[in-house]
């Protein structure tokens, strides 16, 4: 393995898109949660992982 | 609980990952030294993330978050004191000796600049503690999952074995060391929005604060200063003001110098990542630059503790539960993920705990390895065999260290005492170490006879002041001649017993001894090393200034939360 960033973003990207998957199938949460926490959070994780992705390409050109 | 499908899937990926990156990994780990020490050829920003990591396990975490309920503010004292200094003094005094050296691993380290015996010592020591570590931390995994998932103990106990198996066989310490870097992000991308949500339910840090400070006013003892829950230092000065019962020579002594630096400068489990560094520059600048992100992690794993207190007292249910005359604080974690965390972002959080998990397991696992292989097996059992032979008993301990953890973790079940103690023992195991790589470092004169002398006269200090004195119903066989406030203070003191009367034995016992000539303390000893000294450097990559700039940072941190 070259470049470890690849691994770790594409394991972020992923789990964005299914936290934003689950922000759209799952209605019902526990007491404190707030509605969009889901979305917000795979927006983070989807972004964090497109940064290191992209990182990765830059550190290779 | 109860995790959805979609949970399920986001563990499962994360699984896929970790023996994926193990896979990967295997391509480039053709050597037995590759397989155990990575060769040197780690980037930088790799190793200090997984230098941090490591000591990230699942009791540290579940750990911190419970002291963080228990103790608030006060808690923040295991990082800027116990953790930043002793790695910044890793990475300005030690570092260069320990890469210096060449040497593979700490005890071979003892060898090179003591003799066989204290080497020997140190490592039989430290293999039997790895082992009971790893199987003290996959018991106490596991009893978490059955309890708030009902997941049978053998079933986590051995999923999360296997799983750590797969990936240390596969690719050694660089695959380690790699997927301790995707468990580094994992966990502090997954229980972040913990600590967000906690605290702004609780209206913030102003909210938090006077909360705490309004739970704390009805607890006995504490109603004239309230306020000792938010701060670190203010009430340190008698041990009967705060709650850890603790006052400020045996937290700045027995904590910051003894406890701290003996774990972060001497203990083989986290050094063994800055020893995989490329250069002897990289290696020294490891610690230091994982101080800064070590610095902040406060935030990710005390503070959403610290909140629970908070909603506490503002009577929401299902946090702090009770047991017994006290709560049970190591569900907090779990209650707070419980509480707050819907289907979805919930798969994150188990999986974050999964990987803190495996992270320090794999540490142990790893530094076990390289232990057992140069410093057991190829000392004692077969001296001159090929590398291929070593790389293959490597493999070997590998799954035998997995299996013996695994025995570990049964034996832990039979009784919470076990582990409590085991817990104890540990901490005062560790502590005289610190006082033998100082000398040895730092004081040419040190003799192999001072360094061993010195070791045992530590260990049986500790063994003798936890024999001699109580705190909440600890030690005291031979008799209570002194009871401690709290369990801290003592285990606290004893670190300072046994590192004192390492450091005077070792001195004392070296001066009668005869010394090590001159010429064979190159790279080993202070004055005998050539320290490079980085000038065409940016900035950031010396080491000297990096550690001023952490240090001033850590201070401020301390005066900010005083």
């Amino acid at each position: 393995m070259d470049d470890l960033r690849v691994p770790i973003g594409s394991f972020f990207v992923i789990l964005g898109v299914m936290l934003l998957i689950a922000f759209f199938v799952i209605t019902t949460g526990p007491p404190l949660s707030s509605p969009r926490v889901n979305l917000w959070c795979g927006l983070a994780m989807l972004a964090f992982g497109a940064i290191m992705l992209l990182l990765a390409r830059r550190g290779k050109a | 609980m109860k995790p959805g499908v979609i949970d399920y899937i986001i563990l499962a990926t994360y699984f896929l990952y970790v023996i994926g990156i193990g896979w990967l990994v295997k391509r480039r780990v053709k050597t037995g030294a590759d397989f155990l020490t990575s060769g040197h050829s780690i980037p930088l920003w790799v190793t200090s993330l997984a230098f941090i990591a490591t000591n990230l396990g699942a009791q540290e975490v579940i750990g911190m978050i419970a002291s963080g309920a228990k103790y608030g503010a006060l808690t923040f004292n295991f990082y800027w004191l116990g953790a930043v200094p002793g790695m910044i003094i890793l990475g300005v005094f030690m570092m260069p000796f320990y890469y210096g050296s060449r040497a593979r691993s700490a005890p071979e380290y003892l060898k090179l600049r003591f003799d066989e015996k204290t080497r020997g010592f140190n490592a039989i020591t430290f293999a039997v503690m790895t082992i009971f570590s790893s199987g003290i931390s996959m018991f106490a995994l596991g009893l978490l999952f059955q309890l708030v998932l009902g997941w049978k103990l053998t079933n986590s106990i051995l999923l999360s074995a296997a799983i750590v198996l797969v990936y240390t066989y596969l690719g050694g310490l660089t695959s380690a060391i790699y997927n301790e870097v995707l468990q580094f992000f994992l966990i502090v991308l997954g229980f972040a929005p913990l600590s967000i949500m906690a605290v702004w339910k609780v209206g913030g840090w102003s909210g938090l604060t006077s909360r705490a400070s309004a739970w704390m006013a009805k607890q006995p003892g504490f109603a004239h200063n309230p306020d000792v829950i938010t701060h670190t230092w203010k009430y340190m000065g008698h041990a009967s003001s705060n709650m850890m019962g603790v006052e400020w020579f045996g937290m700045l002594f027995g904590l910051g110098w003894v406890l701290g630096c003996s774990y972060w400068c001497c203990n083989f489990l986290v050094v063994q990542r800055a020893m995989a560094a490329k250069s002897m520059a990289a290696s020294r600048l490891t610690p230091l630059i994982a101080a800064f992100p070590k610095m902040v992690m406060p935030a990710v794993v005390i503070l959403p503790g610290f909140a629970a207190i908070a909603l506490h007292q503002m009577h929401v249910p299902g946090i702090m539960v009770a047991k017994g005359a006290t709560f049970n604080y190591n569900l907090v974690l779990p209650n707070l993920m419980a509480q707050f965390y819907p289907s979805g972002l919930l798969g994150v959080g188990l999986t974050a705990l999964f990987a803190s998990f495996m992270s320090g397991m794999a540490g142990n696992v790893t530094a076990f390895n390289t232990v057992f292989t140069y410093d057991i097996y190829q000392s004692y059992i077969k001296k001159s065999a090929s590398d291929s032979h070593y790389f293959k008993v490597g493999r070997i301990t590998t799954v035998v260290g997995v299996l013996l953890s695994i025995g570990a973790a049964y034996w832990a079940a039979q009784s919470d005492n076990i582990m409590d103690f085991l817990q104890l023992v540990f901490g005062f195991v560790n502590a005289p170490l610190f006082a033998t790589f100082l000398l040895g470092m730092f004081w040419r004169r040190t003799t192999g006879h001072g360094a061993f002398v010195g070791l045992l006269a530590g260990e049986t200090a500790a063994t003798l002041t936890l024999g001699f004195s109580t705190a909440e119903g600890t030690g005291g066989w031979f008799g209570a001649i002194h009871t401690f406030p709290s369990a801290m203070a003592q285990n606290f003191w004893i670190a300072i017993l046994a590192f004192t009367s390492c450091l005077v034995v070792t001195v004392l016992v070296s001066l009668i001894t005869k010394p090590k000539p001159v010429g064979e303390l190159e790279n080993l000893v202070y004055g005998y090393t050539k320290i490079p000294v980085e000038q065409d450097v940016p900035w950031y990559k010396r080491p000297i200034l990096l550690a001023v700039i952490v240090g001033v940072a850590c201070i401020l941190f301390n005066i900010w939360f005083w």
